[in-house]
């Protein structure tokens, strides 16, 4: 059993007026408090990166580890994101856990998996789990995919009563995380790698949310597209690749919300710099507009 | 079933080929990584194929450049790697 979420909530008094509008609406209000913010990144740096990574490490990198690493600097960067909402309060994690999207093999559908601490390891440790932990899934090895056969056999009517009642007590409870399947929810991130080859260019993506509370960011990178720019007086062909964060109001609000996504960015587009020393100044240029104090109890 | 060097060559060729117009000119020394051909979800998928056609397990360690840089490099790969008992391949 393991506590995701420090124990005592972000003081009220901590939590600017405007988001506490969106925390504490009623459901009747219909307010949503999603936003999402979509920019594109410098493609051709990336590559390069992971060319260059790809002729001496350890593991095959791809967009998708360094997608992790850059979104968990950007949380450590950014610890007021670091959060979830739990009844009409604001608890942040203990940890900078990210969760990726993926596509399970042996069962043809989604699923989720989780990078402990993401923040703390190198792109090629990140890379080295995911790969041993893909292909784990594929052989349909390992306790979660037990677990997942064991929820697969449930009948639809028991499965919406368990899902809508422990839905219930843990978007109003603070819990404990006792499970594999609940361990998902031990961090606020998630990100996509939509970059797949075949995928149409990206315009708009809304990422949904996750029907977990703790789901409170998504971070989605999309395919490379070639476009002509202007830089230094010519025009010049760029590639660059979509970027879109979801948000959620209730704790954030959209100047944090672009200066979150703006040091993910430049993290992809700079992306040496990923495994460089923690430099806060040297990410953006802003500062974070405020933190809230995590009580570590 | 039994497969030589060469058929496995030529089996990986074929699946990596037929992924689509852009792998159609993959010969067994293009160099998979440089070029951008080879993304995760076909690595994955030729990972799973190669397990299928060898009987051998890769394990996430040897998911490495090294060893997944071109055809031929793949197969150098396979050809080291100890045969389990029981497989489906008896490679000469």
């Amino acid at each position: 059993m393991k506590w995701p979420l420090v124990h005592r909530a972000v003081p009220n008094r901590q939590i600017p007026l405007f988001n506490r509008f969106y925390l504490h609406a009623s459901a009747a209000s219909q307010v949503d408090p999603i936003m999402v913010w979509g920019t594109e990144i410098d493609a051709d740096a990336l590559q390069t990166y992971l060319r260059e990574q790809n002729r001496s490490a350890r593991v095959v990198l791809t967009p998708a580890h360094a997608l992790i690493r850059a979104t968990a600097l950007a949380l450590t960067q950014f610890p007021e994101m670091n959060v979830r909402v739990v009844g009409h309060r604001v608890y942040p994690f203990r940890s900078v856990n990210i969760r990726i999207v993926y596509f399970h093999r042996k069962n043809g559908e989604m699923d989720l998996l989780m990078v402990q601490d993401a923040n703390l390891k190198s792109v090629e440790q990140i890379g080295l789990e995911l790969w041993q932990r893909l292909l784990q899934a594929a052989r349909s090895e390992g306790g979660r995919d037990r677990d997942l056969a064991r929820l697969r056999r449930i009948p639809a009517f028991w499965f919406r009563q368990v899902f809508q009642f422990y839905g219930l007590i843990d978007r109003n409870l603070h819990l404990p995380s006792w499970g594999r399947l609940d361990a998902s929810r031990g961090g606020c991130a998630t990100v996509n790698d939509l970059s797949f080859p075949g995928a149409p260019p990206m315009r708009m993506y809304k990422a949904t949310r996750f029907p977990d509370p703790a789901d409170s960011l998504n971070v989605t990178l999309g395919p490379i597209e070639n476009k002509v720019v202007a830089r230094s007086n010519e025009f010049i062909s760029v590639n660059v690749m979509p970027l879109f964060l979801r948000a959620d109001h209730r704790f954030v609000d959209a100047q944090q919300a672009g200066r979150f996504l703006s040091s993910v960015r430049n993290l992809l587009s700079n992306p040496k710099r990923l495994d460089s020393e923690m430099d806060h100044s040297d990410i953006i240029t802003g500062q974070p507009t405020r933190e809230h104090r995590v009580t570590t109890d | 079933m039994t497969i030589s060097q060469s058929e496995l060559v030529a089996d990986l060729l074929h699946f990596v080929q037929s992924r689509g117009a852009r792998h159609a000119e993959v010969t067994s020394h293009t160099d998979l990584l440089e070029s951008g051909l080879l993304d995760s979800l076909l690595l994955m998928d030729l990972i799973l194929h190669i397990e299928e056609v060898s009987g051998i397990r890769i394990e996430g360690d040897q998911v490495n450049p090294s060893n997944f840089r071109s055809i031929a490099a793949i197969v150098e790969f396979l050809l080291k790697a100890p045969v389990p008992q029981g497989s489906r391949s008896d490679r000469r």
